[in-house]
């Protein structure tokens, strides 16, 4: 099987694989997806038609948790060889979900996967009372807070990204946005396959982040933040040094430039995101801002850090339904609430969503919230 | 099988705050894309071309933007891409674009000629049906399915209230395609992108035989006087009762209205 003029073997060292099965033995949807990593490394391997790839609709219930990735002993990385048959069915324009075909077209239309329109990105900064600069108005600032397509649209996550002008306020850190001119990072893009797409989007973003001279910047999203940080960089000059707003605030509590003073007196845990933590190793910074919120019991679900389970919203999952039986969200929910966790705290709008949904459909609204880190942060100022 | 397949680009109006400038919309700020009738015609043409083999030319009347929207056809199977454009052009009316298209398929080699049945913007429904009439050629609109064989199209065509009419006509003819005949197939940005290499013969008034009084306004049969937003009022009537006579004050209403 080929890709882009070499074989799959070639250019995922497929050869190296011994078929130990520890990646379909990690991964998040195994227990009710036909998906068999494993599998896919020998079918890749041994195929020499990737007409096979064509009855793999099992392709698209991967989440890129990257939990296969992480295990591997032999170094290799199943996820991408997934994201790569994805590809093909891409490029076919065949076995693709209609729901990914049209977030995908979104993006090129509108610069966001949600199809909403780019005018109407910076809604969620109306009826708001705090001041937020606008770079492509003239401003200037030493910091680019990269919003992100879900915080800019969604109407659970826009409360998110008023937390983090909240917090980001009270802290008086310069910084501004890209407004309306911002676009989406690309990270699902190429989760989903679309690898053409994605390099049309860095190649507009790295153009854009160099008309507006972008030195630092900082993300609400782990998606964003694992894109510009990891992926960019293999398709143009990435000028610019970029954190996770849990990476950044653990640097402004260090300089006690956060004054934290409402208690919250809640029992909090938190949901380790994939993109964050298993793609990133970040695991302590979260932790270490939570600990500055005062008033908080912190307790740790048995499957933390690495081990945490995937909420199943990465990998194009936010616009696809997946594969039936449980959603591993709810049995997330079901982890926190067996701590006695009264809020899960998440880093991630993906997160947020799933976990939401999940405490709804698990039957725990009323007992559990879900809160991004930011939101916290918010009510304790 | 050799199939024309006729497409317009379009602005994406759906979350457009509509402001009436002159005669047509303020279109800056909205997203083009394909008259999503189109599309379903370019994908049911290349679903032909994979079952019978034969060539697509996509066709378009519109300035250079218009290329993405042909670029797009070629992307997604079809074998060559022709655009017509001369500013004397703009202000045409539906008539005039059939007259323009016919003018220039006349010289093609075609055996089935597919379009829209409708544009996402001016939504009037003329040109396969005058373009079929220009070129002396049957044609059928609405179309939800399409069948060929022997040298003839077995179409099904989608009436009101869930009716289908079942036609067989003789090719060549114009077919003016429905959405939800097919499903159309993603089209990969590296995909747009390879098609973007192969060129799209430009075609002026000269090249099709017509002059600049053929066309635009002073070529049309209708010109467009005002484009003016509706009122917003709003009109609300509780219709009180248990069901059963709330059905029967409900159903009086209707009749009223004519539309029982």
């Amino acid at each position: 099987m080929e890709i882009g003029g070499e074989t799959f073997a070639q250019k995922f060292d497929l050869f190296t694989c011994m078929q130990c099965g520890k990646c379909t033995g990690g991964c998040t949807v195994s227990l009710k997806s036909p998906l068999n990593v494993r599998r896919m490394m020998r079918e890749a391997l041994i195929r020499e038609s990737s007409d096979v790839v064509l009855t793999m609709k099992e392709l698209w219930d991967c989440t890129t948790c990257g939990t296969c990735t992480s295990r591997c002993p032999r170094g290799l990385d199943p996820a991408e060889v997934i994201i790569a048959m994805r590809g093909i069915l891409i490029e076919e324009g065949r076995g693709v979900p209609k729901t990914i075909m049209e977030a995908l077209e979104s993006t090129v239309k509108n610069g966001n996967p949600w199809g909403r329109s780019r005018m109407k990105r910076t809604e969620w900064l109306q009826d708001f009372d705090q001041e937020v600069k606008d770079l492509t108005d003239g401003k200037s600032a030493e910091l680019l807070a990269f919003i992100g397509c879900t915080p800019s649209y969604d109407p659970r996550v826009q409360e998110v990204a008023r937390a983090f002008v909240r917090v980001f306020n009270a802290a008086g850190v310069d910084y501004g946005i890209l407004g309306t001119e911002e676009s989406c990072c690309g990270s699902e893009m190429h989760a989903m396959g679309e690898e053409g797409l994605f390099e049309m989007l860095v190649e507009e973003n790295l153009e854009l982040f160099n008309e507006f001279e972008i030195t630092k910047m900082v993300t609400i999203s782990p998606h964003c933040y694992n894109a510009f940080s990891n992926k960019y960089s293999e398709y143009g000059d990435v000028n610019f040094e970029v954190k996770h707003y849990t990476q950044f605030l653990v640097d402004l509590i260090d300089e006690d430039r956060l004054k934290l003073t409402k208690e919250l007196g809640k029992v909090v845990t938190y949901h380790d995101p994939c993109y964050l933590g298993k793609h990133n190793s970040i695991f302590d910074e979260p932790r270490k801002v939570l600990e500055a919120i005062p008033g908080i019991t912190f307790v740790e679900m048995d499957r933390s850090r690495e081990r945490s389970l995937c909420c199943e919203g990465g990998g194009g999952m936010m616009w696809n339904e997946g594969a039936e039986g449980e959603r591993t969200a709810v049995v997330r929910v079901r982890d926190a609430a067996e701590q006695g966790a009264e809020i899960i705290a998440v880093a991630c709008p993906f997160c947020m969503l799933t976990l939401e949904d999940a405490v709804k459909t698990a039957g725990y609204e009323g007992q559990i919230e879900v809160k991004d880190i930011l939101e916290l942060l918010s009510e304790s100022l | 099988m050799d199939i024309i397949v006729c497409v317009k680009r379009v602005p994406d109006t759906s979350e457009a705050d509509v402001v009436i400038t002159g005669k047509d919309i303020k279109k800056d700020d909205l997203p083009f894309e394909i008259n999503e009738w189109d599309n379903y015609a370019v994908e049911e043409a290349v679903q032909l071309k994979e079952k019978f083999g034969g060539t697509i030319t996509v066709i378009s009347v519109g300035d250079e933007d218009a290329n993405e929207v042909i670029r797009r056809g070629l992307a997604m199977g079809a074998d060559e891409g022709v655009r017509i454009y001369d500013p004397a052009i703009e202000g045409s009316d539906g008539v005039t674009i059939a007259k323009i298209l016919a003018a220039a398929i006349k010289n093609m080699k075609y055996d089935l000629i597919l379009t829209g049945a409708q544009a996402g913007d001016l939504g009037e429904g003329i040109v396969p049906v005058a373009l079929a009439e220009m070129l002396g050629i049957p044609h059928a609109t609405l179309v939800t399915g399409l069948e060929i064989q022997d040298g003839k199209a077995k179409v099904k065509r989608e009436l009101e209230g869930g009716l289908m009419e079942v036609l067989e006509i003789d090719l060549p003819a114009v077919i003016g395609i429905q959405t939800g005949i097919n499903e159309p197939r993603y089209v990969s940005i590296m995909g747009i992108r390879k098609a973007s290499k192969k060129e799209i013969k430009l075609l002026g008034l000269d090249d099709i035989g017509l002059t600049p009084e053929d066309v635009g306004e002073a070529g049309s049969l209708t010109v467009l006087e005002e484009l003016s937003i509706p009122p917003v009022t709003k009109v609300a009537e509780i219709i009180e009762g248990d069901p059963a006579e709330a059905a029967s004050k409900l159903a009086e209403i209707l009749k009223e209205q004519g539309v029982l």
